[in-house]
Formats: C-alpha cells, structure tokens, sequence
C-alpha cells in the first residue's frame, strides 16, 4: 500500500479513495497543496484510511494541511460520526484533550515594548509555572477539582481568575456541560491536583506578538486587532490530568470495541457506541478534561495580565488585554450538520483540528455573529502565528473544522543535532525575539527550522475557502517549558 | 543500559534490549526516565512498588511505563534503578529506586505524558528480545 492510490482532486485537496483498503466506508479527503503532499507521511494517510472504516462515520474521513502522524487517528484529523449509529473514540481526541489556545488583545503597541520586553519575558516566566517538574500556585482538594471539572472557565471565574466578559469569548463558553467528576480515576485527579494553572512543556507556550498584517480589515476591526497591536498567545491544554484520563479510557476502549465487535486495524483506534454506556462515560469524562484545559488557561490568562501590570506598571485599563478567542483542537462535540442535504446530529471528532464555524452560527458570541468564529492558527516560535476566520465553505466541506498548527517537520532529535553549537536564543535576540524556556534543550527542539512553515498550512485552507486570513502575527516574546 | 532513542517527527520513542524480557522491560523503564532528567544524578532513597496485571503483555508494557509515568507526573518520583521480582505474560511486580525530583538539581529533559499502543512491538530473536514503545509527550 502507498502513496500512488492517492488522487489530486484540486490545487489544494487530495483524495484517498474509499478502494485504499479493505473495510473503508467513505473516502477520505486530506487539504494539501502540492507543495506540502512532498512532506506527507504514508502511515498518516493509512490512518485517514483507518478513521474511514469506524461505524457510523458521516461524510468522509478528512484532515486539515497540518498532518502528521498520530495515534489513531492522524494529526490533523476530522471525522463525524452518528449520534445513534456511530461511534466514539479517544483516539480522535488526542491525549492531551482540549489542547487549544487563547488569544488577548491589548491597547499597547509594538514600540511601547521595546524597552521592557526582557522584564516583561522574565516576569512572566517566574509568573506562569512551566516545564518538567513545576508545581502549580494553586492547590486543589478533590471536592474543588470536581468543581473544575463541573464548571471548567467559570470555575476559574468564580475564583477570581478572569471576568464573566471573558467566558464569552471562549469557545463552548469554557465549559462542556455534562461532566462527570465520579468517572474519573483516582490517578487523574492525583495528577490534576497540582497541574492546575500550569504551561506544561514541549510545543506549549506563552507568547508575546505583534500585528504584523491585516488580510481583512472589517474583520480585523470586530476583533479589536490593529496594525502593530501587541496580543498575546497561551497555547496549553488539560495537562496530565487529560493525558490520564485518554491513558485510562483507551483500556475501557479496548474491552469495549471487542464486547462490540468493531474490528480495529489499530488499537489507538479502540471506540464504542456513541451511545453505549461506555461511550456516554468517555464523552462524559472527556468533557470533564476539557473543562480542566479552559480553567487552565484562564488562570494563565489571569496571570498574564498580572505580569504585565507589574512589569510595566500600568492598570488593566491601560492594558485592554480582552480575550479575542479561545478555541480548542483536540476535542469530540455534538453538533448539527446538514450532510447531503439531511440535517443530522453528529459527534465530531477533531483531533489537531480547529472548529471554524461560519457567520450567524448560534454558537458564536452575539459580537463576532457577523463575521463567523475566530480561528487561532500558531506557528513555530520564530515566525508568525494567524487569526483566520470561519466560513460557509468550512461549514458544507470540513464539518467547520480547519487546520491548527505548523506541524513539525524534523525528530526533536534532528532538531537537536542541527542545533549543537548554535545558541538558538541569542539567534532568536538577533531576531528580536526574547526566548525563556525551562528545559536544557526545549530551544532546540522547538526551533523555526523544526516546523513546517505556518504560512505553508494557512495558505492551503485559505484558498479552499475553509477559512480565510485576517491577520499574521509575530512573536517579541517567547516562554516555553 | 542497554537502549536507543527511536527518532519520530511528532514525539520520541524507545527501543529497549535485553537477555529476557524482565531485562529488556527493565531497560525500557529505565530509557523513559533518562528522558526526562540525567539519571546518574537520581539517588536511591525510597523505593516504590508498582504491581500490575494486564490481559497481555502488551498492554502490561503499556501499563507498566504509564504506572511509572504517573508516579512522576502525580508526585515528581523518578526512579534509578528498577527491579522486576514477578513476572510473567501478564502479571508484573516492579520494585523502583530512586527520588522525588527537584528542578534546582535535576535537569530537565522531556515532560513524557503517555506511553502508546503505536507501533508498538514486543520481539525475540535468538536470545535478544526488544520492546518499542512511541511515547507521547
């Protein structure tokens, strides 16, 4: 099996025929230039393979420019499933569930910055816990972890982390409800406990950006985004309370998809009915994860502005730091979709995947209904990130779903051996970009040459129309763990 | 110790030997922490106890390195030295040595969050068996 059943449908989708192998149900579709199909993994097309073969999967099996190879399902992976018919799967979520990023707006410029970005990077980086080993500020009992896992965003909101105006400006209003507290394992909640409000490691990060260009202008504006405006970027998820919770399930799984005779080709596959018990406490026990990520990241927001305030010694009036969005790429929602003409109620799998929901969706906050659902597309730590923004198009073809990231490009090995005897942060300084990270060689693995370029990946979801740009921009400031 | 590191775009992998599969288990244990930190500079001070059972050997594999993986990530243990007094296809008893992690002295490595079904391979030939495991991190 190889790359030669592949079909080109248009400049910027491919075809993986439903004939690729054995058991497939539907087709599937991968948006990719062919620029980027040079860099496409054979395993990462087997496993859009793979998701087409699940019960009760609804259109085609599709993925985002940003593909790579993941468990299960790919990097980058979009699937919809029956509610009644069809399944669900932790494999199509990820392990680090709800993994997304949160994007502030702010009323300083790129100049203000320039003679405080250093203070500014090492406040925040004493702030805001990160890296192997860190321990969160906050504490947190088993009955107010539950809450957590009750309440996600407004937890935090109820704690003095973040404002009520915030919550609507996060997807799902930060908080899936539904969830479960009992459900989840007591190794969860021990790793939940102290993980609360915390960066994490590897491709997270907290980062300092300017507007470096506006696509779209009227968009721009609803926004509340300028031509060299400082934002700033959290890119974190659920932790390893989420990790923990994907570790626990995929065994549930296992047993399940037997005692339901799904044939698996993969066992990071493992499902059940959507609607058997076993499916209902996955989704249940999920939505309790991604709730823990949108408390995380609004206590990390809250701490954002607190540095900023002290470093710069200004009041969060002068700041203006308003959540522009928050989203989440590894998540599974119910959602109505019209497929074929039916309206039908589907469990959607995005897995490296973001939610691109188009103009007048209800979903959206009264304040973007006119423009559609902001879409925040990071990059690697030397080049740019994007703000695009939902379409008609995205809602018909992908399930509104777009692409959520580079994509790495080198091993971190690679990265690594490429690196020795560079100093990547004094390269980065030469850039002006001021990097601070936890571990001995983070830097390495993180950097640019690491990553396929972002403008590569947003330029194939633009022109296919799944969602377009509004504006690039690019980092001053960089903390990773 | 006896292991190499199974270069991956996304995340890291390992790939362990040993003279039994006890041996190659006890390498791949031992692969994951220097991961994560220079185990050289881990001291034996307390001892953990991890006993498992699972319905094959591979996800006693799996099980096993999430077991350890949870010690860390919960409460910041890391382990030096790893002993397997039980085992069998499907039962393990594992006797861990080592210390609670301190980012003042203990360096920092990789934050490894999973240990996965992907590729995963459990392999004798001759006397050498080999395990892979693809971590996600």
């Amino acid at each position: 099996m190889g790359l030669e059943k592949i079909r080109r449908i248009d400049e910027n989708r491919l075809e993986v025929p439903v004939d690729y192998k054995a058991g497939m149900r539907t087709k599937g579709i991968i948006y990719l230039n062919r620029h980027l199909e040079e860099e496409l993994e054979v395993q990462s097309v087997e496993q859009v393979a793979n998701v087409a073969t699940l019960p009760g999967i609804v259109g085609a099996s599709l993925a985002m420019p940003d593909i790579h190879t993941g468990y299960g399902f790919s990097i980058g992976g979009v699937a919809g499933f029956d509610i009644k018919e069809g399944i669900i799967s932790p494999g199509g979520v990820g392990y680090d569930i709800n993994c997304g990023v949160s994007l502030l707006r702010s009323k300083l410029t790129k100049k203000e910055l320039t003679n405080s970005i250093k203070d500014l990077v090492m406040t925040l980086y004493t702030e805001i816990p990160s890296g192997v080993g860190s321990k969160g500020k906050i504490r947190l009992t088993s009955e107010d972890l539950k809450k957590v896992l009750r309440n996600g965003a407004r937890w935090a909101v109820s704690e003095g982390y973040g404002t009520p105006a915030d919550l609507e400006r996060i997807e799902s209003v930060g908080c899936l409800d539904g969830a479960d507290p009992n459900l989840i394992s007591q190794k969860a909640y021990e790793r939940g406990r102290s993980q609360q409000a915390t960066l994490g490691s590897g491709n997270h990060f907290l980062e300092i950006q300017y507007v470096d260009e506006i696509y779209d202008e009227k968009v721009a504006n609803i926004l509340g985004l300028y031509q060299d405006q400082i934002t700033v970027m959290i890119h974190t998820g659920s932790r390893g309370f989420g990790h923990q919770v994907c570790t626990d399930f995929i065994e549930v799984m296992e047993k399940a998809s037997r005692k339901y005779a799904i044939d698996l080709p993969d066992k990071e596959l493992s499902c059940a009915p959507f609607s058997s018990p076993e499916g209902q406490d996955y989704f249940s026990a999920m939505k309790a994860a991604a709730n823990f990520a949108w408390a995380n990241r609004l206590c990390i927001i809250h701490w954002t502005r607190e540095a900023f305030q002290k470093a710069l010694k200004v009041s969060p009036n002068q700041l203006g730091m308003g959540i522009i969005y928050d989203v989440a790429h590894n998540i599974a929602k119910i959602e109505e979709h019209i497929v074929n003409g039916i309206k039908m109620k589907l469990i959607v799998h995005r897995k490296g995947a973001t939610r691109a929901f188009p103009p007048n969706h209800p979903e959206l906050p009264e304040a973007y209904r006119s423009i559609g659902q902001p879409v925040l597309i990071p990059g690697d730590m030397g080049r740019a990130s994007y703000v695009l923004i939902g379409t008609e198009k995205g809602m018909a073809e992908t399930l509104g779903s777009t692409c959520h990231g580079a994509g790495r490009l080198m091993s971190r090995h690679q990265a690594i051996r490429l690196a020795k005897g560079r100093a990547i942060w004094r390269e980065m300084e030469d850039k002006g970009i001021i990097v601070k990270s936890a571990g001995r060689e983070t830097l390495a693995e993180e950097m640019s040459e690491a990553y396929k370029d972002i403008s590569d990946v947003v330029e194939v979801v633009h022109n296919a129309g799944i969602s377009t740009k509004v504006a690039r921009l690019k980092p001053l400031g960089v903390i990773k763990g | 110790m006896n292991f190499e590191i199974i270069d991956i775009s996304g995340d890291i992998g390992l790939r362990a030997y040993g003279s039994s599969l006890r041996e190659a288990f006890i390498n791949v244990g031992l692969g994951m922490y220097s991961l994560i930190t220079n185990i050289e500079k881990i001291q034996c001070k307390q001892n953990i106890i991890v006993a498992l059972s699972s319905e094959s050997v591979e996800s006693l594999l799996v099980n096993y390195l999430n077991e350890l993986i949870f010690h860390f990530d919960a409460y910041g243990f890391i382990g030096c030295m790893i002993e397997i007094a039980e085992f069998s296809d499907k039962k393990i008893n594992v006797k861990i040595c080592g210390d609670y992690f301190d980012p003042d002295i203990h360096s920092r490595g990789l934050l490894i969050k999973a240990a996965t079904y992907h590729n995963l391979k459990i392999d004798k030939e001759g006397d050498l068996f080999t395990t892979e495991v693809i971590f996600d991190i």
